[in-house]
């Protein structure tokens, strides 16, 4: 009995003794799970925190405490991950991740008063009035889905079949497009809906359905792995790759690594600059990867790194509005974080996107189409506002 | 089941709602979460520990209790939701388990994946009540008019409704309808010729497993807020079935014991991760410890955690019967005694 009391008193001290640090920046992602291809989201944002200590000693001359946990693509997990960082680790600014979790937490988030910025694209998440403290990172999935019916009602294209998987991510966007009439309003045509399985492993069927419908494009609103077995049956069927978009999460490498020629001329919505080209904050990159490795080299690691510098900036613009040092009080840092997060306007994102203003809570919502020529991913066009 | 036992666990219980309710909100999260999987334990080691009856639908039927509460507490029914979810997913499970009054062991459990799966998919389809692959956001759970918007009122909740679902169990195990499942278990031909019912014990047993999984689907959908689909797929079935497993077939107290270890393991390798520099090996080695410790826990102990613990208390107190305790686990890989209940 008096080890249970002493094992009790230990926990309960534990318990009441969270970790402290004047500037905690929390993010979770997908380091193990499903979706672990596109977690250079979050490598990218604990990188640049990480940059921005060795380079000038974290922010208004405070170290920042970065924390990077996996979430596994597991509601549960991510649930508890959020309470560790809104509780136990007082961070200022949480950077989460599945669109379940965003939305699990959204009332919780407005309750706890934590800048929050979902990696989801989701419009559910997004709305400044209801949800002041949560922000995301881009055009929305619908937006992105628009912007391919922009370019391809501006090339005279006609006919489209949109394409999607049999969950959240892949039915919500598409039902959003139908019902906002932007497809009849762009002089196009719908000529089918097509639902596939999540983890499908063959869809030569669905592309046998497609070809007889003769589009002139086809949307996938689908991860990196379903478009492979997308373009893969759709060559086997005798459908090009040319007809085929997808959104920022299919600018992979692995599809052209994979698919050699079946995927050339496969285009997709590109939010961010790539990781390689010519841009200053791929010199910030370049400069880091001197002293650390970077875990991931491609275009999801930008947008982290992205996310990164506006979470910095707004903290940054924070502590200059409290007389230059950290706020002690936690709950007053965490809202003018928030309001300097909104305050951005024309916020110089170092070439990753073009400069935005974060009143709307999503940042940028421009994007242009990249096209893989010769097994690479290039851009084709101008930037192209969604709204 | 002695006075001693019960009022241990009642101990128990109030000391941890009371750690629970004087905490962080992480700490808060921790342990319900480890009450809503303890709740969910139960029910299915009564199914499969006491009765005999190997399910994999044990998942689908959280999220059906998930379901059933978030729509009867959306729809302002407070906490009279959590026994709808009870009683509903109750019906669900006795459905489930109709093929068990012909079919038995391997084929039995296959049809439960079947039903498994079938679950899953409605739980997407049926657009008007679920909002199908969005999920359901969930309204908090609102008791005398209240809502309990925070995670220390949820733990006192869980562990006040884990309390009583052990005791309720655990008299029930010690009734003649609870013995009628451990001779189910062990044979149906002798469960006949002694006079039992085969088919009404099995009915009873999906039943009652079926109102408790229903139960930590309401807990789970009250305290995460959304009752999706892809939480309650195969995964969610051998979370629990490794939980029975951890903590002793059989075992009442080992299903609590292994729905804690199971639920805070990540946390502690996650933790470990952080502390060591290897922390994404560690994190990918997380989800490797499942499998290793049910593989482990089949060739050392069968019995569970509990049994385990028993052992070694036996052993230091020097008792007689200590190994009598390791006789069976040594001649059989099966979990062959109710381990009294307990």
């Amino acid at each position: 009995m008096k080890k249970l009391v002493l094992g009790a008193a230990i926990a309960a001290t534990l318990a009441a003794a969270p970790a402290r640090a004047d500037i905690t920046v929390c993010t979770w992602g997908t380091i193990t799970g499903p979706d672990a291809l596109v977690n250079g989201m979050t490598y990218g944002t604990a990188d640049y925190l990480k940059y921005l200590n060795e380079s000038k000693g974290g922010i208004a001359g405070e170290k920042i405490k970065v924390l990077m946990l996996d979430g596994r693509y597991k509601l549960d997990e991510e649930l508890k991950i959020y309470r560790r960082c809104a509780d136990q680790e007082q961070a200022v600014v949480i950077n989460g991740w599945s669109t379940g979790a965003a939305k699990a937490l959204r009332d919780q988030i407005q309750q706890d008063a934590i800048p929050f910025i979902s990696e989801s694209f989701a419009s559910e998440v997004l709305d400044p009035a209801k949800y002041p403290y949560t922000f995301i990172a881009g055009p929305t999935y619908e937006q992105q889905m628009i912007i391919a019916l922009r370019d391809l009602a501006a090339k005279g294209g006609k006919n489209v079949v949109l394409m999607y998987s049999d969950n959240e991510y892949g039915r919500g966007p598409v039902n959003v497009v139908r019902q906002s009439g932007v497809i009849e309003k762009l002089g196009l045509k719908l000529v089918d809906l097509v639902e596939y399985r999540y983890d499908a492993q063959d869809v030569t069927a669905q592309m046998l359905r497609i070809k007889a419908k003769n589009p002139d494009m086809i949307y996938v609103q689908g991860s990196t792995p379903q478009l492979i077995v997308a373009l893969r049956d759709a060559a086997k069927a005798g459908l090009s790759a040319k007809l085929f978009v997808g959104n920022m999460y299919n600018i992979s490498p692995a599809i052209p690594q994979q698919l050699g020629a079946a995927a050339e001329g496969f285009r997709a919505i590109q939010t961010y600059a790539f990781y390689g080209d010519d841009f200053p904050a791929m010199k910030e990159i370049e400069e880091y990867a001197k002293k650390n490795e970077v875990e991931k080299k491609d275009i999801y690691f930008v947008k982290g790194w992205l996310k990164g510098k506006v979470i910095a900036a707004a903290i940054e613009n924070a502590i200059k509005k409290a007389g230059g040092k950290v706020p002690t009080d936690i709950k007053a840092f965490r809202k003018a974080v928030r309001d300097e997060m909104e305050s951005l306007k024309n916020f110089d994102t170092g070439g990753v996107t073009p400069p935005f203003t974060y009143a709307d809570h999503q940042g940028s919502v421009q994007a242009r189409i990249a096209e893989i020529k010769g097994g690479k991913y290039t851009p084709v066009g101008n930037w192209i506002n969604a709204h | 089941m002695t006075t001693r036992q019960i009022l241990l666990a009642l101990a128990l219980a109030i000391l941890f709602a009371a750690i629970g309710y004087n905490s962080g909100r992480f700490w808060a999260y921790l342990i319900y979460a480890v009450a809503i999987a303890g709740i969910g334990a139960l029910s299915l080691n009564l199914l499969i520990g006491f009765c005999g009856q190997i399910t994999f639908a044990q998942g689908a039927l959280i999220g059906v209790g998930a379901y059933s509460a978030a729509i009867a507490g959306n729809a302002g029914w407070g906490g009279f939701s959590l026994l709808v979810a009870g009683v509903v997913t109750a019906l669900v499970s006795l459905l489930i388990g109709l093929p068990a009054l012909r079919l038995r062991g391997l084929y039995f459990a296959i049809s439960t994946l079947a039903a498994q799966f079938i679950l899953v998919y409605f739980f997407k389809i049926l657009q008007p009540l679920t909002n199908g692959v969005s999920g359901l956001v969930v309204k908090p759970l609102t008791l005398f008019g209240r809502p309990v918007a925070n995670d220390q009122e949820y733990v006192v909740i869980c562990i006040a409704i884990l309390f009583l679902s052990w005791l309720f169990l655990a008299r029930i195990t010690r009734t003649d309808m609870g013995r009628a499942f451990l001779v189910v278990r062990e044979s149906e031909l002798v469960a006949r010729g002694m006079g039992i019912d085969v088919s009404r014990a099995k009915a009873q047993a999906f039943l009652l497993s079926g109102f408790f999984a229903g139960i930590c689907g309401a807990l789970f959908a009250f305290t995460s807020r959304l009752a999706n689909p892809e939480a309650f797929e195969i995964a969610l079935s051998v979370d629990q079935t490794a939980m029975i497993i951890v903590g002793g077939l059989g075992s009442l107290t080992g299903s609590i014991v292994g729905a804690a270890f199971v639920t805070l393991l990540p946390e502690a390798i996650e933790r470990l991760g952080e502390f060591l520099p290897v922390a994404g090996l560690v994190s990918a080695f997380r989800e490797m410890a499942f499998g290793l410790l049910i593989i482990l826990f089949l060739l050392l102990e069968p019995r569970g955690l509990v049994a385990f613990v028993r052992r070694l208390a036996a052993r230091r107190g020097g008792k007689a019967n200590a190994l009598a305790a390791r006789a069976p686990a040594k001649t059989s890989n099966r979990a062959v005694t109710a381990q009294d209940g307990r």
